[in-house]
């Protein structure tokens, strides 16, 4: 007799399920089973993934999962029909969102209200009727029995679960008699936690991860029958009662729900009475154009109405207004706010003023962002000034009913590190040796851990990844791999539904509070709900802070829409290699291509943006690119038609759009079928695929003159190129963002750093780095004072002062209060403070340490009177001593010079502020005198052997064309920064440093890419020691 | 009345593949003919500490009187477990 598994936990019961929906599917094909049932604890993130996955393997999905009652009750509830669905989003989104902070719960009233088309399996052991019957509350059992017979009728069954073992058969054999006695019908299920039964030990593990309590402390009941037992094995488990098991298929055949994927819900939006969306899209969209343009060409206007007419074919008009509501609302309360990504190729976008970048002169394809073949949700980001994104998204919640809106969820899982520290835990090892295993990891998954322990210099070279008591520790974290956590707030996501949306996604409090969807954004894509990402970008908040600190400190109003695109002082500041602190162009790849790519002109922002990529590298278009832009190549075209579309970039393919400009002008194709060719390709195509879609090229392209030689070239170059471009328009809004940063860094230095240095953390390096690089840019640092500092950084003429929100162990609260009091008048002494302030012992001392009151005498002498002042503060504040009658407890003193010396101070403002200013620390390790200032390596020549030493800031692993690994670090020694190269042999000598020490000493050979492009090839590597 | 024993038994299964099987089993030298297998089951052991899963089967098997046993499997090894009056 067939049987099918009703009640089956995957990895997204979250800690309790120990097997992949991959896994139980391919289980359940092996098994020959025709469907199979998803009843994940409290939650339905697995669902849509499963459903297209069964589907795949011709198994019928049922949708359901195991709810959490009042009373700590479970239920299993599977759908019916869509109303089923659409109940169990709402009972769980219920169940989660009463119980704010808590497990969710579902309640009695929420059962019966959403009780339609959905079937409730009586439970496992914690089910209401299993618990009280096991516990002989008959008459319980029978009223609870009642209530769920009146709420789900002839779809409420006794769920039998038959582990063999005594006391779960003899429960069984209870359940039997009492649904015989009320007349209920029986069904049996196994509770699947995994697939194979030898993964107990994964369920195990994973429970006492969730508990946060090793495997041997754990209480639950133990068993290792969860898993996907076969028709058989249940047909033989239950023969004294088959009728159990052939419920399941008349139960299957009653479930029915297919999820509506691809269709497509867009929130509507309120235009004015008697004009359609389409009408008044189109009026602003007239409106806006003309504001852009002082003179409207012809191709201007038949370029806005092709992309309206596209956009209203396609059903996305009021998608259009919404987003063109929220960036109007923004802008009207000066919050900067534009888009990014493919959005801003649509010249309607930039009429909307969504987007700043002129698509027709930055020579953008609409049909890139999309067209009337490719029927996805349109995707608009926007990036929003980050210190005021909550504004904006609350805005959303209000226009739009905060029902209809939710933040969307982020699946967390475990990688190496988590995998290794929570196993560690689980499994009792010494929390030294866990720390130890981490210390070498870094982008690996847990998978991936045991695959590189015998590749991967730094887990090779070290004893902990080697010893045979930690093989079985290893491959325990490595099953886990990927299992999820927890889930969050994906980053910028928002939800608009047409209806409520807790009909349609399951949605549950975050733990910071936002209300989240369960499904992540790929399955919201699928469910065809409208995603809209509100991206805090603190870039815009440096820019907006910069643009205000001139406006205070010049009273000069930068207008950086008017700014010379093309400042010389600007691109010589970038070619030299002073990029830190700016949007993009900061890191030591984008350094380094300034260095090679000599950039003087705005597109060459675009160029390097677009170039310094994972893909391009890989695929070397910078060889092919930069030879062409310094004249050493000759600018050459495959065929005259080709120069339209590749002229920009010298004949060298660079941006996607430039494939959809190839394949429309040699292949005649339009510009939509261009674009799904360039998709097509990207994606891994069968050898057979590739030939079709070479064939048909090459045949269009024959018809427009081309010849087979030519065009097959041709063909090979795109399909090289495709999986690799980068888009141009998403190039170009970031090469607005990163010209004006750079702009901003070169001719108000103070003032950018000032704002950058108080908006941390964001960008490549921490402030010590930044507050290096101001230094050098000319900036003079002033330090921390209770008199003078303000909560962020402030400017004094050409001039920063550290604020008082860099300083560790000071409150905001205590912040507030001095700046308040300041504002009645400035201290006058240090017993004037800290009477006046609401500040702690430990915060007023770390202000002393770090010099923020040397105005009123020596740390040593003010650290000396903070007991009795505080003391004297208590005294007051209980009202038991009138104010100033301490008059005389202190000697009015002349303030003296604070004398620490020089390495107390760096110490001190390394601890306190996370700073070096008086000194830098490398000053005291024991360096030789042949080590060369990173300042001074721009004098050094290629092959010239140098030994620098230096703090490291960071490492990184970009992926290689032959898939070595290289290994770039990033070091500072306070004079300059320098970017190392550590290539396999070196990381295979030294692997026991990488990763595992802050200061190195590197001797190394100087490698010049280009005229001011310069690395240092690492030959040796030392940690430094201290003299 | 249960009686803890915990010792070595050799087995004799009609199949090998087939633990339920057991038709016979020797404890202290003596042998106890098994007349029905009441119940089988699988244990889980304390993999952390090394240990493997146990299998268990209670028979009713008769020396000079019939008694229930309970054996189980560890490894390839059979260890009776407690004998049941």
């Amino acid at each position: 007799m067939s049987f099918i598994h009703l009640h089956v936990h995957s990895q997204y019961s979250f800690l309790d399920g120990a097997s992949t929906i991959d896994d139980l599917l391919q289980k359940a094909k092996l098994l020959e089973m025709p469907a199979i049932a998803l009843t994940d604890h409290n939650r339905l993130t697995g669902a849509i993934r499963f459903y297209e996955k069964a589907k795949a393997l011709d198994i019928k999905p049922i949708i359901g999962l195991e709810l959490s009652l009042e009373g700590g009750y479970h239920l299993t509830l599977l759908c019916k029909n869509k109303q089923g669905y659409s109940n169990l989003c709402r009972l769980i989104t219920e169940a989660h969102l009463s119980n704010r902070g808590k497990a969710p719960l579902a309640s009695k009233e929420m059962l019966a209200k959403y009780n339609e088309g959905l079937i409730a399996l009586s439970g496992c052991s914690k089910g209401e009727l299993p618990f009280l019957l096991n516990n002989g509350k008959i008459d319980d059992t029978k009223a609870a029995s009642d209530f769920y017979r009146a709420v789900y009728g002839y779809d409420f069954f006794i769920e039998l679960i038959r582990y063999p073992q005594k006391e779960y058969m003899a429960n069984s054999y209870q359940l039997i008699e009492f649904a015989r006695e009320k007349g209920l019908p029986v069904v049996a299920t196994n509770n699947v936690h995994y697939a194979d039964m030898d993964r107990y030990k994964i369920k195990e593990l994973l429970n006492a991860i969730d508990q946060n309590i090793s495997v041997s402390q754990l209480n639950d009941f133990r068993t290792v029958e969860q898993y996907l037992k076969s028709a058989k094995e249940m047909n033989e488990l239950f023969s004294d009662i088959p009728e159990a098991v052939s419920m399941t298929a008349e139960i299957a055949g009653r479930c029915n729900f297919e999820p509506e994927l691809g269709k497509l819900h867009f929130p509507g939006f309120d235009v004015p009475e008697g004009e359609p969306e389409s009408y008044y899209l189109s009026k602003i969209a007239l409106k806006g154009i003309q504001k852009r343009y002082e003179i409207l060409s012809p191709q201007v206007m038949e370029r806005l109405q092709y992309e309206l007419a596209t956009i209203e074919k396609l059903g996305f008009c009021g998608y259009f207004l919404v987003v063109w509501d929220i960036v109007r609302w923004a802008k009207a309360r000066n919050i900067r706010c534009q888009a990014r990504g493919s959005a801003v190729d649509s010249l309607v976008v930039y009429a909307l003023e969504i987007s700043t970048i002129d698509p027709v002169k930055h020579n953008l394809l609409f049909e890139r962002f999309m067209h009337e073949l490719r029927r996805e949700p349109p995707d608009i980001d926007l990036d929003i000034d980050r210190r005021r994104r909550d504004e904006v998204r609350n805005y959303v919640y209000d226009r739009y009913g905060s029902e209809n809106v939710s933040c969307i969820g982020t699946i967390n899982t475990y990688m190496a590190r988590g995998a290794i520290r929570g196993v560690g835990k689980a499994l009792e090892i010494p929390k030294d040796t866990v720390e130890e295993a981490c210390a070498g990891i870094h982008w690996l998954s847990a998978a991936q851990l045991l695959q590189k322990m015998d590749a991967r210099p730094e887990l090779k070279n070290s004893d902990i990844y080697h010893r045979p008591e930690m093989e079985d520790f290893f491959k325990m974290c490595a099953s886990i791999d990927s299992f999820p956590k927890h889930l969050s707030v994906h980053l910028g996501g928002l939800l608009i539904g047409d209806e409520k949306l807790s009909g349609m996604v399951p949605l549950e409090y975050s733990s910071g509070g936002d209300i989240i969807s369960q499904y992540d954004k790929d399955d919201i894509e699928k469910l065809g709900i409208v995603k809209m990402d509100l991206l805090a970008l603190p870039t815009l908040t440096v820019i907006e802070d910069t643009i205000t600190n001139i406006r205070k400190n010049r009273d000069i109003d930068i207008d950086l829409d008017n700014i010379d695109r093309n400042d010389p002082q600007a691109f010589a500041m970038l070619r030299e290699g002073k990029a830190i602190g700016t949007f993009q162009l900061e890191s030591p790849a984008q350094r380094e291509m300034a260095g090679r790519l000599l950039p003087d002109r705005y597109e060459d922002i675009i160029i390097s943006i677009s170039l310094v990529r994972p893909g391009p590298l890989k695929s070397n278009m910078d060889k092919d690119y930069l030879p062409r832009r310094h004249g050493k190549k000759a600018v050459t075209y495959l065929h005259p038609k080709l120069k339209n579309a590749l002229d920009e970039t010298l004949g060298v393919i660079l941006y996607q759009e430039q494939v959809l400009k190839v394949a429309h002008d040699l292949a005649g194709m339009s510009y939509a079928e261009a674009d799904g060719f360039r998709r097509a390709m990207t994606h891994d195509r069968s050898g057979e695929e590739m030939e079709k879609m070479r064939e048909s090229f090459i045949s269009s392209a024959a018809k427009n003159g081309v010849s087979r030689k030519i065009s097959e070239k041709v063909f090979e170059q795109l399909a090289a190129f495709a999986a690799y471009g980068f888009c141009k328009a998403h190039a170009t809004a970031y090469a607005e963002l990163a010209y004006q940063t750079l702009w901003l860094k070169c001719h108000y230095p103070a003032e950018f750093f000032a704002a950058i240095l108080s908006n941390q953390p964001m960008g490549y390096y921490p402030p010590r780095v930044l507050l290096a690089e101001a230094k050098r840019s000319g900036v003079k640092i002033l330090p921390l004072d209770i008199n003078r500092s303000l909560r962020d950084y402030s400017v004094e003429g050409d001039a920063i002062r550290i604020g008082f929100m860099q300083l560790k162990g000071i409150s905001s609260e205590a912040i507030e209060s001095i700046l308040i009091e300041r504002d009645k008048s400035k201290f006058n002494s240090f017993r004037d403070f800290i009477l006046r302030v609401g500040i702690n012992r430990n915060a007023a001392e770390n202000l002393i340490k770090t010099g923020a009151c040397s105005a009123f005498g020596t740390a040593d002498r003010l650290l000396s009177e903070i007991p009795k002042l505080f003391n004297l503060k208590h005294k007051y504040l209980k009202g038991s001593l009138p104010m100033f009658a301490d008059i005389n407890i202190f000697d009015v003193t002349t303030p003296e010079i604070s004398k620490g010396s020089r390495g107390a101070d760096m110490f001190i403002e390394r601890k306190l502020l996370s700073l070096d200013i008086s000194a830098h620390p490398l000053d005291f390790f024991n360096i030789s005198s042949d080590v060369t200032h990173m300042k001074d390596l721009k004098d050094k020549g290629t092959g010239k052997i140098v030994s620098i030493a230096g703090s490291v800031i960071r490492y990184q692993t970009p992926p290689t064309r032959n898939g070595k690994r290289v290994m770039y670090i990033i070091m500072e020694d306070g004079t300059g920064i320098a970017d190392i190269t550590v290539f396999g042999d070196i990381q295979e000598r030294y692997g026991n440093i990488l990763f595992r020490e802050g200061w190195l000493l590197v001797k190394g050979k100087i490698q010049r890419r280009g005229p001011k492009a310069l690395s240092i090839i690492a030959q040796e590597l030392s940690a430094l020691t201290t003299g | 009345m249960a009686k803890l024993i915990g010792e070595p038994v050799k087995v004799h299964q009609k199949q090998v593949d087939e633990d339920t099987s057991i038709t016979a089993f020797i404890w202290r030298k003596r042998l106890y003919r098994v007349n029905e297998v009441i119940n089988w089951w699988r244990e889980p052991a304390d993999w952390w500490a090394g240990n493997t899963l146990r299998f268990f089967v209670q028979v009713d098997a008769t020396n000079s009187s019939t008694c229930t046993y309970e054996l189980y499997k560890m490894g390839k090894s059979w260890f009776l477990s407690r004998v049941l009056d």
